[in-house]
This record gives C-alpha cells, structure tokens and sequence, in this order.
C-alpha cells in the first residue's frame, strides 16, 4: 500500500467518525420532523448530550452510563419543546431556536469547571472478519461501538416507519393530524414520542462528540453539527438512507478540512474551517433547486388545534 | 331534463335491490327522538324524530342551511344536542366524540376528506385499525382489494391517495368505515364532488352496502338523485322534518319540490316598488364553467333576485360579475361599461359592491380590527398621497357602527368578536358607505336571526333608490319578499325571469328549481 492510499483510506476512515455524530443527530431529527414537529434545538440537545455524557462518564467510569444519561438529557430538554407546542401551541420555531439558546447556556455554565478534563469512552476496536476486507475494511470496521450502532439505525428508521403500525401512526401525525384523529388516533400523544426520541439521539449525537471523537468536553464543541442536522433533514428529504449519505458528505468535508490543516496546505484555516457550513449553504440550495420542499410531512410545524 | 347536457341519474340503472326484504323485519340501528340544536338565536334543528333502519337508504332531503348537516354531525358525535335523544339498538347513548360514535357503528363521510395523501389506500384504510404490530404491505393490500370488492368500491390498493380522483377518495374513506364494520354510514352531499360516472358508480355501491344490511344516510338537496337512490325520504325545512315518505309513498318531483322550498312566511316587510330607471349591470349570452348561456339585466331602482338550490352556476356568475373571474364568453357590462375596462380601473371607487355569502373569510380578515376591515374595501376614500387618514376612517366606521347598530360596538375589536349578523351589519355598511350603484348581494342573511334578517332586508330595499341590487339567494322567502324580479337559475341556465306578480310562474318557482318548466310533462325520475 503506498502512502496516497493510506492517506485516502485514513481520510475515509475519518469521514465515517466525523459524520456519525451528525447522523445520530439527523436522524433524531428526521423523526421528530415525520411526526409533524419542527424542533429547531437539536444544537442545544446535542450540547447538553455531549456534555452529561461526559460528567456521567467522568462520575461512573462507564461510557454506556455516559450514553444513557445523554440520551435522556437530549430527550428530557425537548419536552420543554413538547410543552410549548404540544400542550400551549406556541410556535415552534421560536421554541426551537430558545431550545438552542438554552442548551449551549445550560452546558456552558455547567461545563466550564468540567472544561479540558480527559475521561475514559469508547475506544476503537476492530470488528473480527469485517475488518480485514480491504479498503472497505478499514473504512468501517476499525471505529467505535457508538459507530457501528449507528450503521443499524438507518435500517431500522426505515423499517419502523413503512413496516410498523406506530410508524404508520407517527406519519399519519406527521402528514394529516385531523385525519389520524379521524382513524381513533391520538395524534398529540405521538408528537411526543416523536419530539422525546428525536432528543434522545441528538444527545446521543453529542455524547459521541466528548466520549468518542474526543474524550474531553470543552466549551461550545457541537460547533454548528445541530444546525447542519437540521439543513440535513431538509437535504435528505425526510428519508433515512440519503441521510447516511448527507451525514458522510459532512464528516469527508470536516476531515478533509482537517488533515489539510495538518499537512499545512497553503490556504487560510479561518476558510477552510468555514467549508462544512457553506456546504450547508449549498446543499439546502440544491435540495431547494430539486423540489424537496415538496417531501415534507404536510403538516411539519403546523400545531393541533385542541378539539372543541 | 331532456335539454340538459348530462343527467348523472338518467344513465342509473334500476337498482340490483334483490336483499331488499331480507331486513325490512329488523328494528331500527338507530332512532333519533325530539333532537333540538341551536346555534345561539338561530334554530338549526327542532324535535326531530327520525329512524334509521338496516338495510335501508334513507334520503334526507332539503335545502341548504335546512339544518341536514347539523343533524347528521350530531348523530356522528361531533355535535352534541341540545335536547332529544340517540337510540342505538334501543337504548338511548350519549356520543362525547366521533370517536364515540364510531364505536357504537356510526361513521359519516364528510364532504372534506380526511385522508392521508402521502399514503396509500391501504394505509388509510388500516390507519389505527391494523391489529397488529408489524405490517405486511401485501396482506394489507389483500384484505382490503377484497373488501372493495365486496361493496363493489373499485379503487387500487396500492395506489398514494394523492394521484386519486374525488370519487376513488371517496371510496376510500367508505372503505375506511366498512372496514371498521360501521353500521350506519351517513353520506354528506357525497355527489358533490363526483362525476356523473362516478356518481352512478356511488349509488350501485350505496345499493350493494344495503343488501348486505348497511343503514345508510344520503344527505342531498338534489331531488333527482334522492328519487334515484333512496328507500325513505325525511324532507326538513328550517330545522324541522315537514315530511316522511318511505318507498312505497314516494311521490312524484312536484311534490317533493314544493314540499322541500314551501313556502314558510316568517318575516314580511313592506316592500314598495320604485320605477326602475337605468341599466346598471346586463350580461348577454355569458358561458363559462357551471354557467350555460345566462342574460340578465338589473337596472337601478330594482332588485332582481336569483332564485335556485345552491350550486346550479349562481356562484360562477356573480364571480364573473364581480371581477372575481374573467368571463369566458359573452358581455357583461357594469354601469354601461364593458367588464375589462371596468375592473381595468383602480378599485375603491368603483361603484359596484359586493356582499359575499363568506363574510368571515372573503368579506372580512379575523383577526383585524373593525377599522381595519372597513378600509379593505374603502381605503380609496380615505387615502392622502401613500397615506390612509385613520382619524377620518374611525370617525367613518363609529357612524357606521352606530347607524347599523352593530354589536359590539367596539371598533378596536377584531372581527372576530363580532357575531355573523353583526358581522354581516358592518359588511353592509361599509359596501353602502361607498355609495355604490350595483349591489351583488349573496345570501346576504343566511344564518342570522330574524331581527338581523330584518334590518338586512330594510337596508337592501333602502338601496334600491340610488342602485340597482342582484340578490342570489337559496331562500324563497327572501327573493319573493325583496326582489322586483325573479330569476330561477338550474344547471347554470335561467330557467325563467318573471315578474313577482306573475302568480302563475311564482307559483312554479319550486318545480323550475328542480329543472321543470311549467307546463312541460314532467320527466319521471
């Protein structure tokens, strides 16, 4: 193997990492947005994720502790989005950019003491037989166990949507709330499930960030990767497979960006920094341009009148 | 009807009946018992007693507003009555919810669907049904293709329920019920929507569900169908049954018609005539979508009334008069001027005025103050440069306010605070305020009491002075006691425009309504 294919492969292997927790992320989001809730926060959930996975792993000395506890911090802040739209039809739109304000207050207020402390996660392991295919191999198999969790969420997303019949109950509430009422649903009780578990993996998302792409929490180190979620469900339209695919285009441009760095390429780091976002620009433009505006959930944002 | 372009029933063939005496025996699913329902002053239903049986097509018959629809949305649990009460199987059952009502075996098709577009007619139908956890597309698809087949409700399973026609979502939300083994399945105006095709293909379905023990509800103002389909005929008239029929009694058109307009004299007012002078509206020869060869001319110092069951093109012709749609063919000329120039010239100041029969959604913005709502139409009048002289129009709308006597006078007050009568005073007032010399009025009192009746009428007839008035209205009373002239439109035609002292036509206005020229053999349905 010469060196520009190791070099290729190590950027592809960093791409898979660097994108997992954006897919954890997107995903959570594309199911809350399937269910008919906007919930513009996931930048405040993974924050909180990233940094209770941290302080619970710190405290218990176990990752899947650290997990856990992000997964329920995430979900637990976005019932406050559950009470503003679901119980007082606020709008969710504002509720979802407070979310985001709060979480990133809440984690940095709490987190500074916390800031630059080293903790044990995940460490990489080599799945047995998976990891000596080549090329693909060491693309995939040599990461995490929050990375090969995640390559079974894509399927399962799907699976429960068009296969199950809460799924069919939670896209109903997504597409036609007044028609799921119709069929003896309660549309209001699954837009909570669907708010509850969109949180629940964006912390996920974020206990990645401090237990496995780093093991250290520091201040604001989400850096945008919610808001990119979120541009992501509008790239994916809706649909758990492009995900996969918007997430890794993420994750190349944010590795790509970095080994550039470390090899001193002759560019301004403040604009090679900036990539992944005016990608964002770019990928909401072209999914604009596509029409994917046309697959949302019809009734995405639009709160439930209570029945008279 | 021999000269009508499409008669959706003449193609009906006799009803496949065979199962007709098999449930004749059965007691009724359900029996409603001295239901009443008011909406504040307005009375939409008064004891009404009716039963419903298995196996059996019960048509219930009358025109808009006649209190069908609030009938129905109470027995399908989405209203509650004010008095009276729902017998299932005998025993009387309170519905807090659709959902309630469902349950006991009762399902209404409403006439907007409520189906999930981006799924398909499967889904839809098993939405919430499915008893089990993880679902299987091809069984999904199986069991209800058989259930279509059935009832004879063709529709693709597998189709998204957003590529289907009005008539295939139709059946799908029937689907919806039968799958759920309704009982009693109400259909509100379900040919609304349909194609004569399509609507031939609803009744054989109606038929069939029939025979096999369904009660069914048909709630139509169309005569021809309900003699088409129905078994029994309950025919209400301002809230109230006035007449039942069942099979054997059914009567001919005639009577039905006048039975379902009859005449009900609740309200006269002293309407003396003046002498109409000049042409302020003609139309010649307008065709268009819903509309078939119309003339018409209003001239000031009239009124001319548009009678006729809803939906027979009254519609498309006043929002061809008003600008509202370019016409397609023929002249219409407003104050002498021919439509394009008309509408060509800045709004405000325009001399025509239109009182819509939507005050809440096209005559006024909710959520807007009464000021506000009274400039939509009147800001020419009270424009400085790019600017609108509030202080003046404030002082405008206090002296509408207080002149038309609207309630509550608080002109800082959304709209929506205001009643539909009080809504409908500020409507007329702001219209009147710009002294207009032609008034398209559209069903101006329908749903208001008869107080507000009352003064809407007054001012109309006030109005006739300086303008001359097109009424379009449902309500027979209303044309005779206001308009000078008559028109009765019918499938987008005249079928005849008289004078109000030509007894004999005045006479006939119920059977021209149905499509039957006086003196004419009348057709048999």
């Amino acid at each position: 193997m010469d060196m520009d294919t190791a070099l290729l492969l190590s950027i592809l292997a960093a791409t898979v990492q660097s994108g997992t927790p954006i897919l954890y992320a997107t995903l959570g989001e594309m199911f809350t947005e399937r269910s008919g809730v906007l919930n513009l926060g996931v930048e405040g959930m993974m924050i909180v994720g990233a940094f209770t996975a941290f302080l619970a792993t710190h405290l218990t000395g176990n990752p899947w502790a650290g997990v856990l506890a992000a997964g329920l911090c995430g979900g637990g802040l976005s019932l406050l989005h559950g009470i503003v739209c679901l119980i007082f039809q606020g709008n969710q739109v504002v509720s979802g950019l407070a979310l985001t304000i709060l979480g990133l207050g809440l984690a940095d207020f709490l987190g500074t003491p916390y800031v630059g402390i080293t903790t044990t996660g995940f460490q990489a392991f080599a799945v047995p037989v998976l990891a000596d295919i080549p090329v693909l191999g060491t693309i995939f198999f040599r990461h995490d166990a929050l990375v090969y969790l995640s390559y079974l969420l894509p399927p399962l997303f799907w699976l429960f949507m068009a296969r199950t019949r809460p799924g069919l109950a939670l896209r109903a509430a997504g597409e036609h709330p007044a028609a799921a009422s119709a069929a003896g649903l309660s549309p209001v009780r699954i837009r909570w499930c669907g708010i509850f578990t969109g949180g629940f993996l964006a912390g996920i998302g974020g206990a990645y960030l401090s237990l496995a792409y780093t093991h250290l929490w520091t201040n604001n180190m989400t850096s945008g990767r919610g808001w990119i979620a979120v541009a992501l469900v509008i790239f994916a339209f809706w649909r758990p497979g492009r995900a996969v695919f918007g997430a890794y285009l993420f994750g190349g441009v944010m590795a790509l960006q970095l080994r550039l760095q470390a090899m001193g390429a002759n560019l301004p780091s403040s604009l090679m920094l900036m990539l992944p976002y005016a990608l964002t620009v770019l990928v909401l433009l072209a999914s604009s341009a596509r029409g994917g505006g046309r697959a949302a959930p019809a009734a995405l944002g639009v709160n439930i009148e209570p029945e008279e | 009807m021999s000269d009508t372009p499409h008669t959706p029933t003449a193609v009906a063939p006799e009803p496949p009946r065979r199962a007709r005496e098999a449930h004749a025996h059965l007691p009724p699913v359900v029996r409603l018992e001295g239901i009443c329902k008011s909406f504040g002053k307005v009375r939409a239903n008064h004891d009404i007693t009716l039963d419903i049986r298995p196996g059996c097509i019960k048509a219930l018959l009358g025109e808009n507003g006649a209190g069908k629809s609030t009938l129905m949305s109470i027995l399908a649990g989405k209203l509650r009555q004010d008095s009276g009460s729902i017998l299932v199987d005998g025993a009387p059952t309170l519905f807090a919810s659709p959902r309630d009502a469902l349950r006991a075996g009762i399902g209404m098709v409403y006439q907007h669907f409520m189906l999930v577009d981006s799924m398909t007619v499967a889904e839809n139908v098993l939405l919430g049904q499915s008893p089990d956890m993880v679902l299987r597309p091809a069984r999904m698809r199986d069991e209800v293709a058989a259930l279509a087949e059935r009832y004879g409700l063709v529709v693709d399973p597998a189709a998204r329920v957003g590529g289907l026609s009005m008539g295939e979502r139709q059946r799908v939300e029937i689907l919806k019920l039968l799958y759920r083994d309704s009982r009693v399945l109400i259909l509100d105006e379900p040919t609304a929507v349909l194609t004569p095709r399509e609507t031939d293909q609803l009744f054989e379905a109606m038929w069939r569900m029939a025979d096999q023990g369904k009660a069914l509800v048909f709630i139509s103002h169309k005569l021809q169908e309900v003699l088409t389909v129905a078994d029994e005929i309950a025919i209400l008239r301002r809230g109230e049954v006035v007449d039942q029929f069942s099979e054997a009694d059914v009567p001919n058109q005639t009577v039905l018609a006048n039975r379902m307009v009859g005449r009900d004299v609740v309200l006269q007012v002293d309407a003396k005539r003046l002498t109409p002078v000049d042409t302020v509206l003609s139309v010649e020869h307008l065709f268009g979508p819903g509309l078939d060869d119309v003339s018409l001319t209003v001239r000031r110092g009239e009124i001319v009334a548009i009678a006729g069951v809803a939906g027979n093109g009254q519609k498309e012709l006043v929002e061809a008069i008003c600008g509202l749609t370019r016409p397609a063919s023929g002249e219409v000329r407003i104050l002498g001027r021919p439509w394009r120039e008309f509408f060509a010239g800045p709004p405000g100041r325009r001399g025509l005025a239109y009182i819509p029969e939507d005050r809440q959604g096209l005559a006024t913005c909710r959520q807007l103050d009464l000021v506000d709502n009274f400039l939509l139409t009147t800001r020419n009048l009270f424009a400085k440069g790019m600017f609108l002289d509030r202080t003046e129009a404030t002082n405008a709308v206090k002296r509408v306010v207080w002149e038309y006597n609207v309630q509550p006078g608080d002109i800082a007050a959304s709209a929506r605070a205001l009643s539909g009568g009080n809504l409908q005073k500020l409507v007329i007032g702001r219209e009147f305020f710009r002294k207009p010399e032609v008034i398209v009025a559209e069903n101006p009192t329908q749903g208001l009491d008869i107080s507000a009746t009352e003064e809407v009428w007054g001012r109309l007839l006030e109005a006739r002075s300086s303008a001359g008035v097109l009424l379009v209205t449902g309500d027979l009373n209303e044309a005779l006691e206001l308009a000078d002239r008559i028109a009765v439109m019918y499938r987008g035609r005249f079928m005849d425009v008289f004078d109000k002292d030509d007894t004999a036509k005045v006479e006939a206005i119920g059977l021209m309504m149905a499509g039957v020229r006086p003196g004419e053999p009348e057709t048999e349905a």
